[in-house]
């Protein structure tokens, strides 16, 4: 049977981080998973909206929900921050009913198809992991990654509130290192990997930032990691595209290459580097490749 | 039934008055109920005098055995070591207790519980005289309340905070639940001004949204959300003249005008334009790579469902917001 899903990469992955929309399209379709576009989808809020204005945050979230619901597909995400407040919202429509009924009245007034709490919300790596299997990923690595040691980064917000990700997230979330040993990485074990990337503070706590980013890239580094994955759009910006300002911030060198775990999964299955968006990344991965003799298509 | 019973590594982390900390390991024979306070007093009683950690009720009510196990703040009279270590494994049963982070050291397990305490201390945690006093309470205002009354001052929650990390001067998550116990009460006078106050640098923008204390807290107060109940409450009563709240306005905003976020004039709102031109060098180095957002706004398909969705809200506001009923004595 063919996966399918309602495709939701978020606004991240639409604008500034492009690089991991084009490796999960790529990946997805090597894996015969079928990504469905969701063009009349908005942004999710990212728990700013919520904080704001809460009602407009459930409201606007059902109106996405309605629409995968339409298309008889769950929706699946490269975003963390989008999976946690999606997820936030969908865990209330289906425990509180009333609630439910009240966000359809409004969605019904405004002329949008009423949510009926029937979808799932889903993250790429879940999918591969729990929905797919991680035997039909083994099957399409074509450069195993020989022992290239990799940190893991979760993300807070594919992982926690716990209660809310009913074991998938928690103090011992195993999504990446699984996939990660099935590519043939050597996973690195480091105080940040379940920490936070400081993104949602980024604007207004710049330098507790850069400490905060650039310090789980360090303790990476000084684990031995030579490349650093995360399954979040954010997390990437944070820890990637600020890792420089970071080193200026700490007086330190870091250069972790960090790409997002569709990239990566993406380099094992053959892809080149401009299909993964590898241009994109601040610090070149290649070299890192060469070392373990993983050949990566030009 | 035969009594599962076998020999656990206890790695602590310890300290003595020459503030040098070092590991000390000790063997000890636990079984399935052995709690590691339990397991502490043992080693206290048994193999060392010495070793140092506050406890006092051993029912999580007094919050006093908070330190930090494997790899988390916990209360040590309620984690059983069946819990964090394997007890039908054959390999060696490893368990790793320090003291409680983002907090000095005073011996071994105890840490100097003086600036969690000054934190809440200096912010008048208790009722205040003042206008907007209500005079009837319902029952149904205690919905708001039940959780962060909850609280046990354990410091979990401070010693897991990842903003307090980088940040000693951070209110951090058990005093601003306890504040939002006040301002979210109906008899308190003083609620905008509580809400001004904690605006300003080191309360409720400096929250990373990372969700630590909720897992930490042992009793069910889930801090960051009474944190984000802040936020909404500060900007409701229109305290907005800062970075945290302008960004997280600019959503509503965006999302009102086009149904997406535009990452370019995220940074004008929140920075204004002075702050803005000092983001210029970020926005320089992002543009390397071509990260550069665009700079004109789309409009997603279907708009006008989102811009009639908003109107609907504001004609006919409704109230979503979560509500925690009275678990009674002890709860959580």
């Amino acid at each position: 049977m063919t996966l399918e899903y309602a495709y939701y990469p978020g606004c991240a992955a639409k604008q500034i981080q492009i690089e991991a929309d084009l490796a999960t399209r790529a990946i997805c379709e090597k894996l015969n998973v079928v990504l469905h576009d969701m063009p009349k989808a908005s942004c999710c809020g990212a728990g700013n909206l919520q904080e704001h204005d809460l009602a407009a945050g459930l409201a606007v979230n059902a109106r996405i929900f309605s629409q995968a619901e339409e298309m008889g597909k769950d929706i699946l995400t490269i975003c963390n921050t989008c999976l946690q407040t999606f997820t936030m919202a969908n865990k209330r429509f289906k425990e509180e009913p009333e609630l439910l009924a009240k966000v359809n009245i409004v969605l019904e007034k405004a002329g949008v198809r009423p949510y009926q709490g029937t979808i799932e919300i889903k993250h790429l790596i879940w999918v591969l992991v729990d929905d797919l299997g991680i035997d039909k990923v083994k099957k399409q690595i074509k450069a195993p990654l020989n022992g290239l040691r990799v940190a893991p980064f979760y993300g807070c917000h594919g992982i926690r509130p716990q209660e809310i990700f009913d074991g998938k997230g928690g103090e011992h979330p195993l999504y990446l290192d699984k996939i990660l040993k099935t590519l043939g990485a050597e996973v690195v074990d480091y105080s940040g990997k379940d920490k936070c990337c400081g993104f949602h503070y980024m604007l207004p706590n710049e330098s507790e930032f850069l400490s905060m980013s650039g310090g789980h890239s360090l303790a990476a580094k000084e684990k031995g990691a030579d490349i650093m994955v995360s399954p979040c759009t954010l997390c990437d910006m944070a820890l990637g595209a600020y890792q420089k300002k970071a080193e200026k911030k700490l007086g330190k060198r870091i250069n972790l290459p960090e790409m997002n775990i569709a990239q990566l999964i993406g380099a094992s299955f053959g892809f080149s580097a401009d299909e993964l968006g590898f241009y994109k990344l601040h610090q070149d991965p290649l070299p890192q490749f060469d070392k373990y003799k993983v050949e990566i298509a030009e | 039934m035969i009594e599962l019973k076998k020999q656990v590594t206890f790695n602590i982390h310890r300290m003595g008055e020459d503030k040098k900390p070092y590991l000390e390991t000790f063997q000890l024979e636990c079984t399935e109920a052995t709690t590691v306070l339990q397991a502490l007093e043992t080693i206290k009683a048994d193999l060392d005098g010495s070793l140092t950690f506050r406890r006092s009720c051993r029912a999580s009510i007094c919050g006093s055995c908070g330190m930090f196990i494997n790899n988390r703040s916990r209360l040590a009279c309620r984690t059983k070591v069946k819990d964090m270590v394997d007890l039908n494994s054959d390999e060696e049963l490893i368990l790793e207790i320090s003291p409680q982070k983002n907090q000095p050291v005073i011996k071994d397990l105890v840490v100097d519980i003086t600036p969690f305490y000054e934190k809440i201390e200096k912010n008048n945690p208790f009722i205040q005289e003042g206008s907007e006093k209500v005079e009837q309470v319902d029952k149904t205002s205690y919905e708001q309340v039940n959780m962060v009354s909850n609280c046990i001052m354990c410091g979990s929650c401070y010693s897991d905070c990842t903003a307090l990390a980088e940040n000693k001067n951070y209110l951090g998550p058990a005093a601003l639940a306890k504040m939002f116990r006040f301002v979210a009460d109906p008899r308190e006078g003083q609620k905008k001004k509580r809400l001004k106050e904690l605006s300003k640098k080191n309360g409720i923008w400096d929250c990373t949204r990372c969700g630590l204390c909720i897992d930490a807290c042992p009793k069910g107060v889930a801090p960051m959300e009474a944190i984000v109940k802040l936020r909404t409450r500060a900007i409701e009563s229109g305290i907005t003249n800062n970075k945290g709240a302008k960004h997280a306005m600019v959503f509503k905003n965006d999302l009102a005008k086009g149904g997406l976020l535009n990452e370019f004039w995220m940074i004008l709102k929140t920075f204004g334009l002075f702050g803005a031109i000092k983001q210029l060098p970020n926005a320089v180095h992002l543009a390397k790579k071509g990260k550069i957002p665009p700079i004109f706004s789309e409009k997603v398909e279907g708009f006008e469902e989102i811009d009639a969705i908003f109107k609907q809200l504001k004609e006919n506001p409704i109230n979503v917001e979560t509500k925690k009923e009275d678990d009674g004595p002890g709860a959580g």
